[in-house]
């Protein structure tokens, strides 16, 4: 459904996107991890026919973004990180506007109906747009996205600056409209891609670090593995002891430790296990252990080491 | 078209939300006719040679920046760019919807001050072939400035700036296409001001108009240029892309 192909985005010397390139299949939800400033919104942006591409070519549904955009525009539902409204207007003016200009005709009070009704706007049909929460605005941004039942979306940090419960709400409605259509959602909070999407697509310095289903790329960090340890013990015993075990690849020391204990995230190297190395050392020292327990290695920790990962390969590139 | 109408059914609302459109429509109306009707009490003639000779600088310097300074300023700050140049809209046709509902907006407050040659036809017996002309060229000069304008306020997403760099831009038209301001250039660079009066000077096409000498060339040379400016418009929103 939609193909990029090799596509690089320069603004002036900076470099938004390095020659990316996936395809991503009818039905799919695609979810765009990576920091901010990685090339999210620029792909995103490239894709909407808002920006054109330095170089590279982009499809949507077999129509070319630089040659045929209308019709590239025709498919899309589009919500931007900036959340564009025109805060004078109405809800209902708002969504009227977008609605006739998306050409809905016969279909538009019908169309209304739903997206108000999926959205929740119900209550705020009347007010002025400028005065709505930001959780509101960002609904009715979300609603002008839908309102022409688009083939496609494209919503770029579509949960920022809600609450708990309306990003549940938000990731249901996603998940509901899932069946029918082609989404790609953007996000920096992984665990919110891992939820919602089939696929992620991560991103840093404008290049696909990783692609794949969310535990295809936990399995692509996880061979090292970490262990919390606290014990009851000076924090530079601690560090001695762990130093002297082979195998040990980083300590962490938790700063929150309790008084007069220390305690550490010990991350061992690719393809060893401390558990017994470590167990060794504190019977030698006959520390009382306060808490020892294996960690998974958490979402957040995988965002971190794969985004890393594309930075030490970079600087070695440049070396 | 209909695509240049939902954007200037939109674009023309608008105008009414904000009250900085009312406040300088009624500034335009009492600074024009109130100029004007200094003139009228002291020389008594029944005609609007002193309306017509001011109106230049009025819409150039004031008037039209405030109209046309919304227009693409205010999109670029809301981020509503985005939206609109992602609508399955041509970049023509949104611009002409845009710039229509300005010109519409230019045309009600200009008739506005149609209560002046009322007030001549009840006191006296005008001349109605200049007042008639003043009028045509009145539309076309502001439909002139306000291409401008538009063009202008894509560049930028402060509306004061691009109300002050209209200004200047349709401040210098007018005043190069005055007698001394090209002689004064003429000073420093001999023959640069002749060429910019003779070429690009607004007021001596609008003057010929409004003393009822209806030339082509003065019609072609407002609708060529109102039309090239908002090419360069549509063209500009494109070429943010690259």
């Amino acid at each position: 459904m939609i193909e990029l192909r090799n596509v690089s985005k320069r603004y002036g010397d900076t470099t938004a996107l390095d020659g990316i390139s996936f395809s991503i299949k009818k039905g799919e939800i695609v979810g765009f991890v990576g920091p901010n400033g990685a090339g999210k919104s620029t792909a995103m942006k490239i894709i909407t026919t808002y920006t054109a591409p330095t170089s590279g070519t982009v499809t949507v549904g077999g129509f070319d973004g630089l040659e045929n955009p209308i019709e590239v525009r025709r498919l899309i539902g589009y919500l931007p990180e900036t959340v564009p409204l025109y805060s004078d207007m109405l809800v209902s003016e708002y969504l009227e506007f977008i609605g006739t200009a998306r050409h809905l005709n016969g279909n538009l009070k019908k169309r209304t109906d739903w997206v108000v009704e999926a959205c929740g706007l119900g209550n705020v049909l009347k007010r002025k747009v400028g005065v709505l929460s930001k959780g509101y605005k960002q609904r009715t941004c979300l609603a002008q996205a839908l309102i022409h039942d688009p083939e496609v979306l494209i919503l770029d940090e579509p949960t920022s600056g809600l609450d708990p419960l309306q990003i549940i709400g938000i990731r249901n409605l996603i998940k509901n409209l899932s069946h029918s259509k082609t989404i790609v959602l953007s996000t920096h909070i992984l665990p919110e891609a891992a939820i919602v999407s089939d696929r992620i697509l991560m991103i840093n310095h404008g290049r696909l670090v990783a692609d794949g289903t969310f535990d295809d790329l936990v399995a692509q960090v996880s061979d090292r593995r970490s262990m919390y340890l606290s014990v009851k013990a000076p924090k530079k015993d601690l560090e001695a002891a762990l130093k002297g075990i082979k195998g040990v690849d980083e300590i962490r020391f938790d700063e929150n430790a309790a008084r007069g204990s220390s305690a550490a995230h010990i991350f061992s190297a690719p393809k060893t296990d401390l558990l017994e190395a470590v167990n060794e050392v504190m019977k030698k020292q006959k520390w009382t252990v306060l808490e020892f327990q294996q960690e998974k290695l958490s979402l957040e920790d995988t965002f971190i080491r794969l985004t890393q990962g594309s930075d030490a390969a970079e600087k070695e590139e440049k070396a | 078209m209909r695509d240049v109408a939902i954007i200037f059914k939109r674009e023309f609302q608008a105008y009414f939300y904000s009250p900085i459109a009312y406040v300088f429509s009624v500034i335009f109306i009492l600074l024009n006719t109130g100029l004007y009707m200094f003139h009228f009490f002291f020389f008594g003639n029944a005609d609007m040679r002193a309306f017509f000779s001011s109106l230049p600088l009025v819409l150039g310097l004031i008037f039209i920046p405030a109209i046309s300074m919304r227009l693409w300023s205010e999109e670029n700050k809301l981020g509503t760019v985005e939206l609109l140049l992602t609508l399955p809209m041509k970049s023509e046709h949104i611009v002409l919807g845009k710039y229509l509902a300005s010109l519409a907006f230019y045309l009600i407050a200009l008739a506005g001050t149609l209560t002046i040659p009322i007030i001549l036809l009840i006191l006296g017996r005008p001349d109605f072939g200049p007042i008639i002309g003043g009028y045509f060229g009145a539309v076309l000069l502001g439909a002139f400035f306000l291409a401008v304008g538009i063009f202008i306020s894509a560049f930028f997403s402060d509306q004061i700036v691009s109300l002050i760099i209209t200004s200047m831009a349709c401040g210098f038209l007018a005043l190069i296409g005055w007698q001394y301001v090209p002689m004064v250039i003429d000073g420093w660079i001999p023959g640069l001001g002749s060429f910019l009066h003779r070429y690009i000077g607004v007021t001596r096409h609008f003057n010929d108009i409004e003393r009822g000498v209806i030339d082509i060339k003065s019609i072609i040379y407002f609708l060529s240029m109102t039309a090239l400016f908002l090419y360069l418009n549509a063209k500009s929103l494109e070429r943010r892309k690259y």
